[in-house]
């Protein structure tokens, strides 16, 4: 196995300052993640999992260390290419869907395609099948206000694997739905999964982290702990209630 | 090219969802590019219909004066020191070979006349002039009752006179002028001839004047020592060397020599358009310097909007940025829309000017021609107005942070 890895991470540190005070939100974050796994980074609120995923999504740059993806060593690269590697490489699955309202679902999907460059026809054909891969072939030319939730955040992933990126990057991607639909989405990414994308799933959920082969819990801003999905997932978790808890309530 | 339909695309999708608010921000273009527009075409339509009418002399045709004629101010005293035009140096004129006629007018200038019959009289508004027989070809003078006077009835006494249509209205409103008698500073005049209508110009009748013979008029108007000529070449195209000979014979005759300046005046169709249009030229520059101010305010009005529109989709930026927009193509999308809202408001305000200025036409018969070069004007300059009022707020987007931007509600 002399692969080199999709994303390799090596001491990533984020500082940000704050007033006079500054703040570690990332200290010396350092992993792998090879093509095809699924990994959850769990956490909770404030232990650096979003700046983690605005440097690995590339909206922002680390203050030091390094991060390697796909071959691209992203702290060298410029703004416009930092723009074309959000572009080619990643595919972002939001908690608020950030669908634009005024465009349909198809135009959403296109979007993507637009800022590469395809030519009109191929994209709309590649949109067409993205939506369809996502169940949504019957609902196309719809607004984001016509649709559900769930199907909100399927036009989302449709939005994100139409370019084919190397990198499923999904925040919070069930925050907003019911327990049902965020279910469907879960079950949906691990189809994607099985089907070869690499998904990299931030979560505060230890139950979604739970479902995931492989995660990684931040805390403080570093890593504190690296391993299979459930085995993580429990760690820090929160005692689970006793089971008549909710008829004392 | 394609970038460029892209967010044409989007530019146009924008306003399709705010079509009101759009409108009222364009207001400010439209008007301003319908003003540019409809005060250029009046500009224009008048300075047409001028010219059609400018036929001042018939083909072949020009004056000699001694004081230059223009629209506008003429400085008379600088002018006035020059020696006059005498009837003798008219006279000398004749013997050119590329001279036909030559007619010696005489005027008060600045003075018009009352003109009266027994029952009737004219307000104190029309031009008397002085003139002989070749006064009628060379001012390409139509009869339309009666004849122009002779050499004869000159000999006769020379108490005659062509009147111009509108003297024929109102003194002798059931027609049949010819015969009649008409007074003249209560000097009695018989009418020999009625002119043709030749309408009016810069707003001015053409057709309040009475013409009688030269010695006549000096008997009863007074003396006149400086005269117009008139002159008409023996052809069309023999006009130049009229023109030429003209020139060379008064320069003689007034003793000019070498290099020193003319001390008269020519003028023909030709510098009389050229006059005006110079005149028409500058009403023109001055009226679109004050619209152009317009379509400037407007371009505030596009501004604001765009600033608005930048701040409501502060969100959607980020999205776009976040799905690899770069940050050029973010400045485009904006600085396009703003081009496109401002041309959009510069189209619609070319129709309601150009639209204004066809039925003043129509319906009001007042002159007016769109030029295409305003219509090219006002366009370039609304879309120049969306570039220079785009900008700030495109810039203003291009530089958010997609993190942030995307947080926004």
């Amino acid at each position: 196995m002399t692969e080199a890895p999709l994303i390799s991470v090596e001491n990533l540190t984020r500082l940000y300052t704050v007033g006079e005070e500054e703040v570690r939100a990332l200290d010396g974050v350092s992993f792998d993640v090879q093509r095809g796994e699924w990994v959850a980074v769990v956490g909770q609120s404030g232990s650096g999992k979003s700046t983690l995923m605005n440097l690995i999504g590339a909206l922002d740059t680390p203050t030091s260390g390094s991060y390697r993806i796909n071959g691209h060593d992203v702290e060298k690269l410029s703004d416009d290419e930092l723009a074309d590697l959000r572009n080619n490489e990643i595919g972002f699955v939001f908690q608020t869907f950030q669908l634009l309202s005024r465009s349909t679902a198809l135009a959403n999907v296109e979007l993507p395609l637009v800022y590469r460059g395809v030519s009109r026809k191929e994209r709309r054909e590649l949109a067409v099948k993205a939506l369809e891969s996502v169940g949504l072939a019957n609902r196309m030319h719809h607004r984001p206000n016509e649709l559900s939730g769930g199907q909100r955040q399927r036009v989302a992933i449709a939005r994100a694997l139409v370019g084919s990126p190397s990198l499923l990057l999904a925040d919070e991607p069930t925050g907003n739905l019911d327990s049902a639909t965020g279910e469907e989405i879960i079950r949906l990414f691990g189809e994607l999964n099985r089907h070869g994308h690499t998904i990299l799933l931030v979560t505060h959920e230890p139950r979604l982290a739970a479902r995931c082969p492989r995660a990684i819990r931040l805390s403080d801003g570093k890593v504190v702990a690296d391993g299979p999905g459930a085995e993580v997932a429990s760690l820090g978790a929160p005692p689970a209630p006793p089971p008549h808890a909710g008829a004392a309530a | 090219m394609k970038a460029f339909l892209d967010n044409l695309e989007l530019a146009l999708s924008t306003l399709r969802g705010n079509p009101l608010r759009s409108l009222l921000t364009l207001l400010g273009i439209v008007i301003g590019a319908a003003t540019v527009v409809g005060m250029m075409a009046l500009v224009e339509g008048f300075r047409i219909s001028v010219n059609k009418d400018l036929e001042w002399f018939g083909a072949g045709g020009f004056q000699v004066q001694k004081i230059p004629m223009t629209f506008g101010h003429v400085d008379r005293a600088k002018y006035a020191k020059r020696p006059d035009l005498t009837r003798e140096q008219g006279e000398a004129l004749r013997a050119l070979p590329h001279v036909r006629y030559v007619s010696i007018e005489a005027y008060h200038q600045g003075r018009p006349e009352r003109i009266a019959t027994r029952e009737r009289a004219t307000q104190p508004n029309v031009s008397v002039g002085g003139g002989l027989p070749d006064y009628a070809p060379a001012n390409a003078v139509n009869i339309a009752d009666g004849r122009f006077f002779t050499d004869t009835d000159i000999a006769m006494g020379g108490r005659v006179a062509v009147i111009g249509a509108d003297v024929a209205d109102v003194l002798f409103p059931g027609g049949h002028a010819v015969g009649k008698e008409i007074r003249i500073r209560s000097a009695p005049f018989t009418v020999v001839g009625v002119a043709e209508r030749r309408g009016s110009t810069l707003g001015g009748s053409r057709d309040a004047w009475v013409t009688i013979p030269l010695d006549t008029y000096y008997q009863v108007l007074g003396r006149v020592t400086d005269h117009h000529i008139a002159i008409q070449a023996t052809a069309a195209e023999d006009f130049q060397k009229a023109q030429d000979e003209v020139i060379a014979r008064l320069r003689a005759i007034r003793g000019l020599r070498g290099i020193q300046e003319n001390d008269f005046e020519l003028f023909s169709n030709e510098t009389m358009t050229g006059t005006f249009n110079q005149f028409a030229a500058v009403v023109a520059a001055a009226t679109f310097a004050v619209t152009l101010l317009a379509l400037v305010v407007g371009g505030i009005g596009v501004m604001n909007i765009m600033l608005v529109s930048v701040a409501e989709r502060t969100r959607e930026i980020g999205v776009r940025m976040a799905l690899g927009a770069r940050r050029r193509r973010i400045l485009s999308q904006f600085v396009i829309e703003a081009v496109t809202l401002s041309l959009l408001g510069g189209i619609l305000g070319v129709l309601i000017g150009a639209g204004g200025a066809i039925m003043a036409r129509e319906i009001w018969d007042i002159p007016s021609s769109v030029p295409a070069w305003a219509v090219l004007l006002s366009l370039l300059s609304a879309s120049g107005a969306g570039v220079v009022f785009g900008i700030y707020p495109a810039i203003r987007a291009s530089r958010l942070d997609p993190v942030e931007a995307m947080r926004t509600e």
